[in-house]
């Protein structure tokens, strides 16, 4: 028998991989709206939809502002946040929230009520779509910025986000938009959207499992982190949820679906409840590697 | 200017955890917060089977991930590479604590600076002066003791250590005892491939 490492050890005084504990459901509330908000604004804004460009700002500014306030040990300095946009991903992305309300607020008006001249409406357009996209990628970028947690820090996490904001986005801009001209007068529009939404969800399963498989051979605390995912304790809630439900059964559902409103809410909200599930977990299962430890040594 | 450092020879480590007692006291810690900890772990395989013991610590690294990633600045090096988190700027996002590979730094929930550390639901009046250099929803860690090293003494936990395990001094100078700890008997840093460049060696 081997007496070695290998164990969660979990704040206690032992050697081990320990989970981390800093980042939890409310920071997962946060990146789910706004990586949903952000991802509706930006297909919206391509069709001029107002009510999803207005539906995703507020996701993003009461969704995920306010679930950045929560987690906050002391939000009433959550201003400070701003100051080092140099080096921190944290401070790029709130002021890219800032700029985004802003912008994009600005933009909703002027579209529904025509109140800017040309130049500065194409101005205030690509500076919405700009940040909306920043918002998009960077939630990526700060976890990945992370080399603690090997789980977080292969590189692919940006590209999920990124997929899964342009998922989220086509899926609500398919239910919201459904009963809008750009929709209902454009069956094409309807199936182009189809089509790029199982796209994505492909797109989206491999990237996933793709993070999986890089995690699994970074190190001890990503073999951990994978173990946990895909045959311990979260197992029971990534695999039917995140894997299943989020890109197996939504991506069919898509492809089976009649142009109908039920169908479209109904593959939403399946690939929804993967992603916010994919959110949560990638939190709950991100673990640190030991210090030092003597018991791999021993063993080869 | 000096730069601190500290080596952990691991042949002496008892595993005693005096180390993180003292801290504790010396930095009036509130419940559940461990500025440094003696961890165990058995190794080897029947009959040669071992127990090892593993102090940790905020390594102080040259690189520090978690003043990169500190969206206020509040986490600084001092000139003498001292990594600081200054209480007053710090927002608590907790984006230092997933940066750290090591796991050393804390969250301070407003639960642990509420109840004492002797039950009860009441603080001590040791504990009341203490907690006052805390406060809640910042991020506390390891400071090497630095009012201590600024007045020229050593860390609580290096003056305590029973078997003199741990070593603390200048890294830049030649003729310090960690220094030549580190040269004669090849000083490893904790998780190298992290690239941060800890000030913490550990030594076997």
């Amino acid at each position: 028998m081997i007496a070695s490492n290998g164990r969660i050890a979990d704040g206690g005084f032992r050697v081990g991989v320990g989970l981390q504990k800093a980042w939890g459901l409310h920071m997962a509330t946060a990146f789910f709206f706004g990586e949903a908000g952000a991802g509706l604004y930006f297909v919206s804004q391509f069709f001029d939809f107002l009510l999803g460009m207005g539906v995703g700002l507020l996701m993003v500014l009461f969704g995920k502002a306010g679930g950045h306030l929560l987690h906050l040990g002391q939000p009433l300095r959550g201003w400070r946040a701003l100051t080092k946009v140099r080096t921190s991903w944290v401070s790029r992305g709130l002021a890219a929230i800032v700029v985004f309300v802003a912008a994009g607020a600005l933009h909703v008006v002027d579209v529904d009520a025509d109140v800017l001249p040309a130049a500065a409406s194409q101005l205030v357009a690509a500076v919405a779509l700009l940040s909306c996209f920043v918002i998009m990628v960077y939630q990526g970028f700060a976890m990945s910025h992370s080399s603690a947690i090997t789980l977080w820090s292969g590189g692919l996490m940006p590209i999920a986000s990124l997929t899964y904001a342009l998922l989220n986005g086509v899926l609500l801009t398919l239910v919201l938009g459904f009963d809008a001209p750009f929709l209902a007068d454009h069956p094409d529009t309807v199936r182009l959207l189809q089509v790029a939404a199982v796209a994505l969800m492909l797109y989206g399963l491999v990237t996933v499992l793709s993070l999986l498989h890089g995690a699994r051979h970074g190190s001890e605390a990503g073999r951990q982190s994978v173990s946990l995912l895909l045959h311990g304790g979260f197992a029971r809630w990534f695999v039917p949820l995140v894997l299943l439900l989020g890109f197996v059964v939504s991506a069919l559902t898509m492809l089976v679906a009649p142009p109908d409103f039920a169908w479209m809410l109904a593959v939403a909200g399946l690939e929804l409840t993967g992603y916010y599930a994919f959110r949560v977990l990638m939190f709950k299962a991100g673990s640190y590697d030991p210090a030092i430890s003597f018991a791999y040594r021993f063993r080869h | 200017m000096a730069k601190w450092g500290m080596v952990f020879d691991l042949r002496r480590c008892i595993g005693c955890n005096a180390c993180a007692v003292a801290c504790k006291q010396e930095n009036s810690l509130p419940d559940g917060v461990f500025f440094t900890k003696t961890l165990s772990e058995e190794v080897g395989e029947f009959p040669q089977v071992t127990r090892t013991y593993v102090p940790t610590i905020c390594n102080h690294c040259e690189d520090a991930p978690c003043e990169r990633v500190c969206p206020t600045g509040a986490t600084y090096a001092r000139p003498d590479g001292i990594v600081m988190v200054d209480r007053d700027k710090c927002i608590g996002c907790g984006t230092c604590i997933v940066a750290c590979p090591y796991d050393q730094r804390t969250r301070l929930e407003p639960e642990m600076l509420r109840q004492g550390l002797f039950g009860g639901g009441r603080l001590t009046p040791f504990e009341e002066q203490g907690l006052t250099r805390f406060t809640v929803g910042t991020v506390v860690k390891c400071t090497f003791c630095h009012e201590r090293v600024d007045a020229g003494l050593q860390p609580a936990c290096v003056a305590t250590c029973p078997t003199e395990a741990r070593i603390f001094g200048d890294l830049d100078d030649p003729a310090s005892r960690p220094r030549q700890l580190i040269q004669e008997r090849r000083g490893r840093q904790p998780l190298p491939e992290k690239n941060t460049n800890p000030r913490v060696f550990y030594i076997d």
